[in-house]
């Protein structure tokens, strides 16, 4: 069975071509697995977003393909691409980006309307998810009303909504406290770890990297490590 | 569940809102306003016509109209009269004798045109006695009285009881003169008309004219304004030597008027709501401008462009719709209160309305023929005003928004 979820061949993302090339992304190779749990780590200006922004298709490589799932997304237009994000990507934000007009609830549920699920279905998902993050009491809660640990929970329901291949994470922890943090990687752990969702997070933060089972390191644009990351280090379980 | 993001997004700025909101509102109040008070100017004109000039269909000689020979009186008037009067659909009818002539006085003179009326009659259908200002108007015993507009008096320097005489020619082509003396003075919606028109009895003219009992014109009043060209055809088939015209064929100006007010008034509307368009495109660049990391996420997130541009659709519509019921009721309820006390523009001065012959009395009329048109007017703007800031919208490359 292919458990083969990203497939990145020499990709290449080029800054300025025209005047001075800056290479944001030179040359990578990628090969990711269903239910892996990876960090992209590296210095700032290392490319980790420039390709969690590639391999999530909000951006197009200037050579080289992607295979996600067996599409190559390199080659689908504006409008599949768009298409193909909302049903196979999860994303979470650095800054949350929650919708601020609409309730916890209605934030994770927006996917799955623009995914067209029945209203059954959508609750029971709505539920389920909300308990995976432990904030059914806050379901009805604006993002206002939440924490940034909160909101940045709800954010994870809302990429797991859909149902996704893989939930990209851009600095998932940059923004939240030292407790709000764990309790988020607790959360993401939990899901990898019980239902095999694949993770794929951009990060600085050490307590991130050594929660990560697999850890890429970027220089300059390029992979110059893809270790196995440092074992964990003890921790207490802080719930907000 | 784009309805309810695009309706609370519409209140997220609350005080921008409102202000477009209200825009819209009185916006559409004034467009409809106007139109309303068109509608009562167009009708009261309408009305000042049939019933104070033209009434609804007039007969004639043929030709007399072409040079108010006094030789072309109706041949048979009195039975075509009484045919006339026998017609189930004809509310009344007056008799005239007309002449063109020249009113004189020791201080000046001036052409008028001298209407011998049965006052009687006359009184039913232009109702010549209630526009009377001064003096009592004609009495049964002499035969010698004029009734002449306030424009006229003005022009003239006269007042009841003042004497005048009337010159012009008879049947043979002589000159005939007449003393009379004013017995009122008059004054209608139109000015103009009535520094034209002096009213003496029939018999009076018929008598200087030298016509017996003759007359030149028949008025008909009609019990309804809807059957006027019923009425003509028929009147035309049974009389077919005499000349039948309809008040639109008398008075073309007013016909005109009444076919293209509405469209004038409409192209108000437009521009109204045009300038509104620029405040409500403003308002949602604005929106756009402030939710592009927003908007950039649900692009990322896998909203489609048409899903997008729905969503700012909405709000526009959202935005433009709130006031619009605002601007609509505002607009009825005066419509409908002043429809039933009158709305008077004598501030506007009367004599200046008047010369244009409107009454300074005016009751607006709410245009309901016209709803469906304002409202796709409404929703036009809507659509027109949301289509550059959701080009902008549709722009976005998530990347670049989310960066923001």
């Amino acid at each position: 069975m292919n458990n083969t979820v990203i497939d990145a061949h020499n990709i290449s993302r080029v800054y300025n071509p025209e005047t001075i090339p800056v290479y944001a992304i030179n040359n990578v190779h990628l090969h990711l697995e269903k239910g892996e749990f990876t960090a992209l780590v590296g210095p700032s200006g290392s490319g980790k977003t420039t390709l969690l922004n590639l391999i999530g298709g909000l951006d197009k490589p200037d050579s080289g393909h992607i295979i996600i799932g067996g599409t190559d997304i390199t080659s689908l237009r504006a409008n599949e691409l768009i298409n193909f994000r909302l049903h196979n990507i999860g994303f979470v934000f650095q800054s949350f980006n929650l919708i601020p007009v609409l309730t916890a609830r209605e934030n994770v549920e927006f996917i799955m309307l623009l995914q067209k699920v029945k209203r059954k279905e959508r609750d029971k998902r709505v539920i389920q998810l909300f308990k995976q993050i432990g904030l059914e009491d806050k379901m009805n809660n604006r993002p206002v009303q939440l924490s940034g640990g909160q909101q940045q929970r709800v954010a994870v329901a809302r990429a797991l909504a859909s149902k996704p291949q893989f939930v990209l994470a851009d600095e998932p922890t940059a923004n939240l406290d030292s407790a709000a943090a764990f309790n988020l990687l607790d959360i993401m752990a939990k899901l990898n770890k019980e239902e095999n969702t694949t993770f794929i997070f951009s990060t600085h933060d050490q307590r991130v990297i050594e929660r990560a089972k697999r850890v890429i390191t970027l220089v300059d644009g390029k992979i110059t490590a893809d270790t196995a990351a440092v074992p964990l280090t003890n921790h207490k379980l802080i719930v907000t | 569940m784009l309805f309810a993001i695009a309706f609370r997004n519409t209140w997220r700025n609350r005080a921008r809102s409102i202000i477009i909101m209200m825009s819209v509102a009185i916006g559409l109040f004034s467009g409809i306003a106007v139109m309303a008070l068109y509608n009562g100017l167009l009708r009261s004109r309408v009305r000042t016509v049939i019933e104070a000039e033209t009434g609804h269909i007039q007969l004639h000689a043929a030709n007399f109209k072409k040079d108010y020979d006094p030789a072309l009186f109706l041949h048979n008037g009195i039975n075509v009269l009484q045919q006339v009067r026998s017609l189930p659909d004809v509310k009344t009818a007056a008799p005239r004798s007309i002449t063109h002539g020249m009113l004189s006085t020791p201080t000046g003179s001036s052409g008028v045109q001298v209407n011998g009326v049965d006052p009687e009659t006359e009184y039913r259908v232009s109702k010549l006695n209630r526009k009377i200002i001064e003096g009592q108007g004609f009495s049964a015993a002499k035969t010698n009285e004029i009734v002449v507009g306030k424009k006229l008096a003005g022009k003239m320097k006269l007042k009841p009881g003042a004497k005048v005489v009337l010159t012009f020619t008879d049947t043979t082509g002589n000159i005939v003169a007449g003393a009379f003396r004013v017995a009122a003075i008059y004054q209608s919606n139109n000015a103009p008309l009535d520094e034209k028109n002096v009213y003496v009895t029939m018999n009076g003219l018929n008598y200087l004219l030298g016509i017996g009992n003759q007359f030149h014109e028949i008025t008909l009043l009609l019990q309804k304004d809807d059957n006027v060209k019923q009425i003509q055809n028929t009147l035309q088939q049974k009389l077919p030597g005499y000349q039948v015209e309809s008040w639109k064929e008398i008075s073309p100006e007013t016909e005109l008027m009444v076919n293209t007010i509405d469209e004038y008034s409409f192209i108000i509307l437009v521009i109204i709501m045009l300038a509104l368009a620029f405040g409500i495109v403003n308002t949602m660049f604005m929106a756009i401008l402030e939710r592009t990391r927003e908007i950039g996420m649900m692009i990322a997130l896998g909203m489609n462009r048409v899903r997008l541009f729905t969503l700012i659709l909405l709000e526009t519509l959202i935005l433009t719709l709130a006031g619009a019921p605002i601007g609509l009721l505002i607009a009825w309820a005066l419509t409908a209160y002043y429809n039933k006390t009158g709305l008077n523009l004598s501030i506007l001065g009367k004599d200046m309305l008047s010369s244009f012959g409107y009454s300074t009395i005016v009751y607006p009329e709410f245009p309901w023929h016209r709803l469906a048109a304002v409202f796709i007017l409404v929703m036009g703007t809507a659509l027109l005003s949301c289509l550059l800031p959701a080009a902008k919208a549709l722009r976005l490359q998530p990347v670049a928004a989310l960066q923001r």
